[in-house]
């Protein structure tokens, strides 16, 4: 009888390490899936006293063009982008402008020029400064890669998503060595 | 002997064996007490130095570093309109917030260490103003971010100009009160500095006073001696000339009256001749007399000591002196315990010294004609050992109390006795003296003025063991001087 309730102590021991083992080794695979969905994500990001949570990527795509001159609390909207280069950056041509860098560059030139375009993009030559200069600007707005984001800068959502979230339609290829 | 006057000489004298010692412990205490301020002093001015660093001079640094890291978050801010590359824009940005982030510090650390209502109002004042100024800078900054650097100046001359002057007043009324405080402490320092100088300057002056004072005391004091001495000899020689000139007058008188055969008959010729006789042994003795007290100052005479039988020598004594009594109309009473221990000395010496005793009580008895001799046995508790006595004692002028302490000294004269007419040398109660502590002994004396004195010859018997080393020291301390 002793030693029956013995090997069931041992059994049930085994299958609660195992267990344990088996979460530890599920989350660390969570958490590089996460890590791994963040680098592939790209995140519209704004200045924290922007009121702006959400924009539909109809509106995204106008702020962006430079359609538009001033969000709803009347801050100038001052246009963020990386230089050219920056898999960001073509992301963006891609999925928002439809458009290669001849095209963008030719409609900013264009459109200033005729007045149809308010906005004139500010170039950063890293990630990092685009974030100081959202969160120095209160009208900026620009992207990051997901993982680069801080709580310096606040994310919208683009069609009632985050990145991360099913059906996100803001995608950067992974850094190139990852 | 006796005599009731205190003279000037004597009272300065009597001052100035213990005024050195006084003079030099109440300079020693003046010192001390002056040192102890002064020690006070210059831990003070220490202190206070320290506070001014500490709590100014540091205080001032913090300040100055404060305004520097001000002029640093306007002067990023204002570079950035010198250039239209965004990445400088963020990186002077970056540069103004980093020196922003400093001063907000060194406002908090101020208010922390603020110890005044006017500082804390002042530091308030001050990180509100500070807030305001960021505010605009926020602002202008922003502006030079999105490219709009004429809306950057325009509100930079606007709000950021007169905020940024609110914060450099009030970074200057902080200057101000650190300056007034330093100013202060510096006061005090010097003020701490000044009292101590002075304090120095004080010890110097009562060390070099009290140093004058003492030299001069010193000398006054051997001068006095010196004088004494030359006057007490004097007072001597002239005494011991007339005490020779008088049986000398007798001798030479006689001899001229036999010389000239005025005397022819042979009883007035013995009659003579006992007179011849009777003088020449006074001076005899007056001569022995002399001679013995040099010899006893030389402590000469210690080699002879034995054991003596003090009955016998006192009963020596008042025989030998017997005639001299009875001449003088004295009558002596003599008291005796039985079976006196014996002592160790000279028996010589003992017996000159009873015999002073005795002389003295006759010449100082005064009308009662009576003198009282008693020896007996005693435990003296503060010597601690067991001793003869002998005590002479007799109901004459006594002595006064200003003169007790003077008797014994060697050609001390009273000047009351000296004024009365009796002849004597004063060196018989020092001879006394003298003989008492080579034999391990002392003398005492207890007089009351018109009613007599008592001199008490105190002796360590044989065989005691306190009494054996009292001899001994007495004989080592006589040896050795």
């Amino acid at each position: 009888m002793l030693r029956r309730a013995h090997v069931l102590f041992l059994f049930c021991a085994a299958l609660l390490a195992g267990a344990l083992l088996a979460c530890s080794f599920g989350l660390a695979e969570l958490s590089a899936s996460e890590q791994a969905a963040a680098e592939r994500n790209l995140a519209i990001v704004v200045n924290q006293s922007n009121p702006v949570n959400e924009l539909t990527m109809a509106e995204l795509r106008r702020v962006f063009l430079g359609e538009r001159g001033h969000w709803p609390n009347g801050r100038r909207i001052t246009l963020v982008m990386l230089e050219p280069g920056w898999p960001e950056r073509a992301a963006v041509l891609t999925s928002i402008y439809h458009m290669d860098e001849a095209e963008f560059n030719n409609h900013f030139l264009h459109g200033l020029f005729t007045g149809e375009v308010f906005v004139s993009p500010k170039t950063l030559s890293t990630p990092e400064g685009v974030r100081k200069f959202i969160f120095n600007v209160p009208g900026a707005i620009g992207y990051l890669r997901a993982s680069d984001v801080d709580k310096t800068v606040k994310v919208i959502h683009i069609d009632e998503r985050l990145p991360g979230d099913k059906g996100y339609k803001l995608h950067v290829p992974p850094r190139e060595g990852k | 002997m006796p005599g009731t006057s205190t003279g000037p000489a004597q009272t300065w004298g009597r001052f100035s064996r213990y005024s050195s010692a006084l003079l030099f412990f109440f300079t020693f205490c003046a010192v001390v007490v002056v040192g102890l301020f002064v020690i006070r002093d210059l831990r003070r001015a220490d202190k206070d130095e320290q506070n001014m660093f500490t709590g100014s001079v540091l205080s001032l640094h913090r300040i100055a570093a404060l305004e520097y890291q001000t002029q640093e978050t306007r002067r990023s801010t204002l570079y950035a309109l010198g250039t239209a590359d965004s990445n400088l824009h963020v990186k002077y940005a970056d540069q103004s917030r980093e020196a922003d982030h400093l001063v907000s510090e060194g406002i908090a650390a101020y208010l922390a260490n603020a110890r005044t209502r006017n500082e804390l109002d002042i530091g308030s004042r001050l990180r509100r103003d500070w807030s305001t100024y960021l505010s605009v800078r926020d602002e202008v900054l922003a502006s030079i971010l999105e490219g709009s650097a004429k809306e950057a100046v325009d509100r930079d001359l606007t709000e950021g100009v007169a905020s940024f002057d609110r914060v450099r007043q009030d970074l200057a009324e902080i200057e101000l009160i650190y300056d007034q405080q330093a100013a202060q402490q510096l006061s005090n320092v010097d003020a701490t500095s000044r009292r101590t100088i002075l304090r120095v300057a004080g010890v110097l002056a009562i060390t070099l006073v009290a140093t004058i004072a003492s030299v001069w005391t010193i000398q006054r004091m051997r001068m006095t001696g010196a004088i004494q001495l030359a006057k007490l000899q004097m007072e001597f020689v002239a005494s011991v000339s007339h005490e020779l000139r008088t049986p000398l007058a007798v001798i030479s008188s006689a001899a001229d009256n036999i010389a000239d055969g005025l005397v022819r008959e042979k009883d007035d010729l013995r009659k003579y001749g006992a007179a011849i006789q009777t003088q020449s042994r006074q001076m005899m003795e007056l001569v022995d007399q002399i001679l013995l007290f040099s010899a006893t100052k030389d402590r000469a005479g210690h080699a002879a000591f034995r054991t003596l039988d003090v009955a016998r020598i006192v009963d020596s004594v008042i025989h030998q002196t017997a005639g001299f009594v009875r001449a003088s109309g004295f009558h002596i009473e003599l008291e005796m315990e039985p079976a006196l221990p014996s002592v160790r000395g000279d028996a010589s010496g003992l017996a000159r010294c009873l015999q002073n005793m005795i002389v003295n009580a006759v010449k100082y008895g005064g009308e009662s004609r009576w003198i009282g001799v008693r020896a007996f046995l005693r435990h003296s508790h503060l010597r601690g050992r067991s001793e003869i006595q002998i005590a002479v004692r007799d109901r004459g002028i006594g002595i006064a109390k200003s003169e007790l302490a003077r008797v014994f000294e060697p050609f001390y004269r009273s000047p009351a006795v000296v004024g009365e007419q009796i002849h004597g040398t004063g060196l018989g109660l020092s001879l006394s003296k003298n003989i008492a502590e080579a034999m391990g002994g002392h003398l005492t004396v207890e007089s009351e003025l018109g009613s007599g004195s008592v001199f008490t010859l105190h002796l360590p018997i044989v065989g005691d063991p306190g009494s054996q080393a009292a001899a001994e020291n007495g004989v080592r301390g006589t040896t050795e001087k």
